[in-house]
């Protein structure tokens, strides 16, 4: 199959690249960018734990071509922690327990940012229904959602 | 007892949760090897079947590397080895020529791509010869019926498979008939529970580099980076010293890893096969069809006396093992042990049966066999309380087995005497803090949406230790060394399947060692650089792999005081150390002596550059105990009797796991314990179609029913608290709880629902349509 350049930003950098028009997001910025952080969990869009920032979006790359991300500005679990220093969801989900095995939690701060952009104060309810996308077997969510609410608290303060 | 304690007991942030939020953490799938091929396996499309003829050059044409059951050794083997031979069954090969389930693996290949390797697996041609399939594990003990294995390999002997009865365990303590005879109640009741599937985020990987010296280099998803390796070197006669299994992390398991994955082997063989490093990952469709939890059907008959007293059981319990025989002979011994550790019974009878289907494997899952007898043993308990006007807890306290009784940690080889016991505290305390006085009566409960609050409690054992050898290995291994700026290296082997074992492990390090937490790491750890450690299993990481840890720091910790003892002219043992936080090191000083103080940094210096050697110690343990985790669960459901919904909508939940080595993560492992519980009672279930032997979701996740984060009571309405107890035989006092937390929870629901609505429902998953079933019941009698 014929490849095609796409021009993406991808955690603030530029970059060019080269796919197949059937190349999915995910496997893209896993074995061409080397960004792991973005995990497959199912590939069936059930279980969240591919989510990345497109233009501010959360979308699920493993039902993303990449092809279809052209010009777009994407932010992955990597890109979120800025000089070192981690994002505020990041060191929220570090303090309060919300980590276990950690597969699922990239996606799942992924998805936390994008809510707390458009919603900074959610409910426990509001923050169930984001996490609707999302499976976490190690947690039972609790320490998850504590985490998301603290964050909050952070970032309103900061 | 806690306070004394510089680190234990303190909450603390572990040491993976930065690489975890931030995306570096490296897990089995992000290994990239240079040159590495990509591998993916052809499966079964039938559940029962010989392979006639399989074809592979139309593949090998294009380039792929390709293996099938020719290319494979013969020798059967079991994945998992955690007993000894003589109850370690064998009953498979790395691939096969006769699949027993859909899904099973009959061939391989490698290729420079993963949409090439695709590819490659359409071009192998496959002529099957389907036979019939048995999915029913009564019916398929009948006779007549088709016969999965002929005859499995025991110890080197080739032992005969009749009526697909994989194992059958039978035990019997006092006389039952003598016992129901002088029972005032006696009860019958059967439960069925599901065949729950794993569901860890993680799918079943491997990477394999193969070596120079023939040997292979391997990263996987494991429990056990050293059984894996004897394994490796076992089927494919490669010198233990050339097989290097490397620590990895690992996205979730519950039970899943305790054997080497299927996926291992064929990885190993392909890549010996291409001399070139092999990656594979499965797909959530492979991996769904690759383990599951033990499903059981038990009947049980209990007789008590009027106040409440047992005097008699007998429980018969049959299991559905699937195609493979991984661990279903300890399973029924863990069985029987779970029912004889839960109450005093000075009558009982237990026969357990394991039966080969033509479904895929079940294996360890969080709890191995407890929540399962829990869970009719439990509700049973209730009803009989009900029925004798009693209340449940009164019986409860009348009959559980506690301190100076003997627990069964790992079936009938695996005893110790209980010297800790939480359970009274916690069922008073746990009793008051959700109002269990002002539950009422289901008869009282008006309206179509009514509340019930249930109780149920549960133990573990801590590690299948003991003071003689069993049926099961249990013994950790570890080294830890003082570098020359005085920060440790733990080189543990043991794993952690994100519950935070290892971390425990390091906070005990400190403690002993009395240096900051901040001073210890995990080293990188290989099964070439470290001794011997069998599994991360049986809630043995904090009591077992600790008690390891603070064993061999005890032992680094005597040389450093020796070697300070020579520097500062103080007899060793009047040295202590105290952890520093503003020098980021551990002081060792001369209480009362002033001047009498060095740093740990300086005294690793001196021994390198006097040529003293390094500080280190390197030992293995066996515990002598295994000591139970206690858990009780208060939950209170929702239940809609018009729609048949179950809400869980809050709990009290109280855990006696000895002194507490972080009350964070300790708090993490029973919230996550209980989710998994709520959803197998309420929701999972694999469930398999009559004629074509798939799975009904076909191995989608979007077709398996589990609870998600709107399922669960909001953080405020769970509530946990830890008994104040002291296990003398564990590290600081610890013992496990991880298995503990599960166990009670499909039984506290049940019971819940009965206090709601008035109905024993003990068939897994407790559906809508169940309940509304049971209702109907209910109400037409
Ligand atoms: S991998 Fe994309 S939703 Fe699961
Ligand atoms: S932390 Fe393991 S799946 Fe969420």
């Amino acid at each position: 199959m014929e490849e095609r350049k796409i021009r993406v930003k991808i955690n603030g950098r530029d970059c060019e690249l080269s796919v197949k028009p059937n190349e999915l997001l995910l496997n893209v910025l896993r074995n061409k960018l080397g960004l792991c952080g973005t995990k497959y969990g199912c590939g069936t869009g059930d279980c969240g734990a591919c989510t990345v920032l497109v233009n501010n979006e959360p979308k699920l790359s493993c039902l993303t071509l990449a092809v279809t991300v052209d010009g777009a500005e994407i932010t992955t679990i990597e890109g979120l922690a800025t000089d070192g220093k981690l994002h505020p969801i990041q060191d929220a989900f570090v303090k309060n327990g919300a980590i276990q095995c950690g597969f699922c939690i990239p996606g799942i701060i992924i998805m936390a940012k994008a809510l707390l952009d458009e919603n900074p104060h959610p409910t426990d309810e509001e923050i169930k229904e984001a996490l609707k996308g999302h499976l976490c077997r190690c947690t039972g969510y609790i320490n998850i959602i504590k985490a998301i609410k603290a964050a909050s608290m952070a970032m309103s303060k900061a | 007892m806690a306070t004394q304690y510089h680190t234990v007991g303190k909450p603390s942030i572990r040491k993976d949760a930065i690489p975890k939020a931030t995306g570096q953490e490296k897990f089995t799938c992000d290994v990239v090897i240079p040159g590495m091929l990509y591998g993916r396996i052809l499966r079964s499309k039938y559940p029962h079947a010989r392979i006639k003829r399989i074809d592979t050059s139309k593949a090998e044409a294009m380039g792929a590397i390709c293996i099938t059951f020719e290319d494979v050794p013969k020798a059967k083997y079991n994945e998992r080895i955690v007993s000894v031979p003589s109850a370690t069954f064998k009953d498979r090969t790395v691939l096969t020529n006769k699949p027993l389930h859909v899904g099973e693996a009959i061939a391989a290949v490698a290729a420079e791509t993963e949409e090439k390797a695709e590819k490659a697996l359409r071009l192998i041609e496959v002529e099957y010869e389907p036979l019939e399939p048995v999915f029913d594990p009564i019916a398929a003990m009948k006779p007549g019926k088709p016969s999965l294995h002929d005859s499995i390999i025991l110890q080197d002997k080739v032992v005969e498979i009749k009526n697909n009865i994989a194992a059958k365990v039978e035990i019997s303590e006092g006389d039952v008939e003598k016992g129901f005879r002088e029972a005032d109640i006696v009860i019958e009741g059967t439960a069925r529970t599901s065949r729950v599937y794993h569901t860890q985020l993680e799918t079943k990987s491997a990477v394999v580099v193969p070596e120079p010296n023939g040997g292979v280099t391997i990263w996987t998803t494991t429990q056990t980076i050293h059984n894996c390796r004897i394994l490796i070197g076992e089927i494919f006669g490669i010198p233990l010293n050339k097989v290097n299994v490397k620590k990895i992390s690992l996205g979730g398991s519950f039970g899943s890893s305790i054997q080497m994955n299927s996926v291992l082997p064929i990885t190993v063989a392909l890549a010996l096969k291409a001399k070139r490093p092999v990656k594979m990952c499965t797909t959530r469709e492979e991996d769904m069809y690759d383990h599951c939890r033990y499903p059981m059907i038990l009947k049980y008959k209990l007789g008590a006396k009027k106040d409440g007293r047992l005097v008699a059981g007998e429980m018969e319990v049959i299991v559905d093992i699937g195609a493979h025989n991984i661990q279903a002979y300890p399973l029924l011994g863990c069985t029987a042990g779970w029912l004889v550790s839960l109450y005093k019974m000075p009558n009982l009878k237990f026969v357990g049966k394991a039966v080969y289907t033509n479904k895929a494997p079940a294996c360890a899952m969080q709890g191995f066999g407890n929540p399962q007898v829990n869970f009719i043993a439990q509700t049973m308990m209730n009803e009989v309380a009900e029925k004798l006007g009693l209340d449940p807890i009164e019986v409860e306290l009348k009959n559980y087995v506690g301190l100076g009784d003997v627990f069964w940690g790992q079936g009938p080889t695996v005893r110790s005497v209980i010297r800790s016991c939480g359970v009274e505290e916690l069922i008073k305390k746990g009793a008051e803090m959700i109002g269990w006085k002002n539950r009422g009566r289901p008869q009282d409960k008006k309206g179509d949406i009514v509340r019930g609050i249930g109780m149920a409690r549960g133990f573990h054992t801590s590690s299948a230790g003991g003071p003689m050898a069993g049926e099961a290995v249990d013994f950790s291994g570890a080294m830890i060394k003082i570098n020359e700026d005085g920060t440790v290296d733990v080189i543990a082997p043991l794993q952690d399947m994100g519950g935070g074992a290892l971390e425990a492990g390091l906070k005990i390090v400190a403690e002993t060692l009395g240096v900051p937490l901040d001073c210890v790491e995990l080293a990188p750890t290989d099964t070439c650089n470290s001794v011997y450690d069998v599994c991360l299993h049986a809630t043995r990481g904090v009591y077992a792999g600790g008690g390891t840890l603070k064993k061999v720091a005890e032992q680094v910790r005597q040389k450093l005081l020796e070697f300070a003892s020579r520097i500062l002219g103080v007899y060793p043992h009047a040295l202590k150390i105290r952890p520093d936080e503003n020098l980021k090191q551990g002081v060792i000083y001369a209480e009362g002596i002033s001047g009498k103080e060095i740093t740990v940094k300086e005294v690793a210096a001196t021994a390198r550059n006097k040529n003293w050697g390094t500080i280190a110690a390197v030992d293995s343990l066996r515990q002598g105990q295994c000591p139970p985790a206690y858990t009780v669960y208060f939950v209170e459901v929702e239940v809609n009797k018009r729609t048949g919904e179950v809400k869980p909508v809050r709990a009290v939940i109280g855990a006696d796991c000895g002194t507490v080595i972080d009350p964070i993560y300790a708090v993490a492992q029973i919230h996550g314990s209980f989710y998994r519980g709520l959803s197998y009672v309420l929701c999972e279930d694999t469930k398999y179609k009559r004629r074509t032997g798939e799975l009904t979701n076909k191995g989608f996740l979007s077709g398996y029913n589990i609870l998600k984060a709107e399922d669960m009571p909001n953080p405020d309405d769970i509530q946990v608290f830890f008994a104040n107890t002291y296990e003398e035989t564990g590290p600081f006092g610890a013992k496990g709880i991880g298995e503990a937390a599960i166990n009670p929870v499909p039984a506290v629901v049940a019971n819940a629902i009965y206090n709601a609505i008035g109905v024993w429902i003990r068939e897994m998953p407790i559906t809508p349509e169940k309940v509304l079933k049971a209702l109907k019941e209910k109400g037409g009698n």
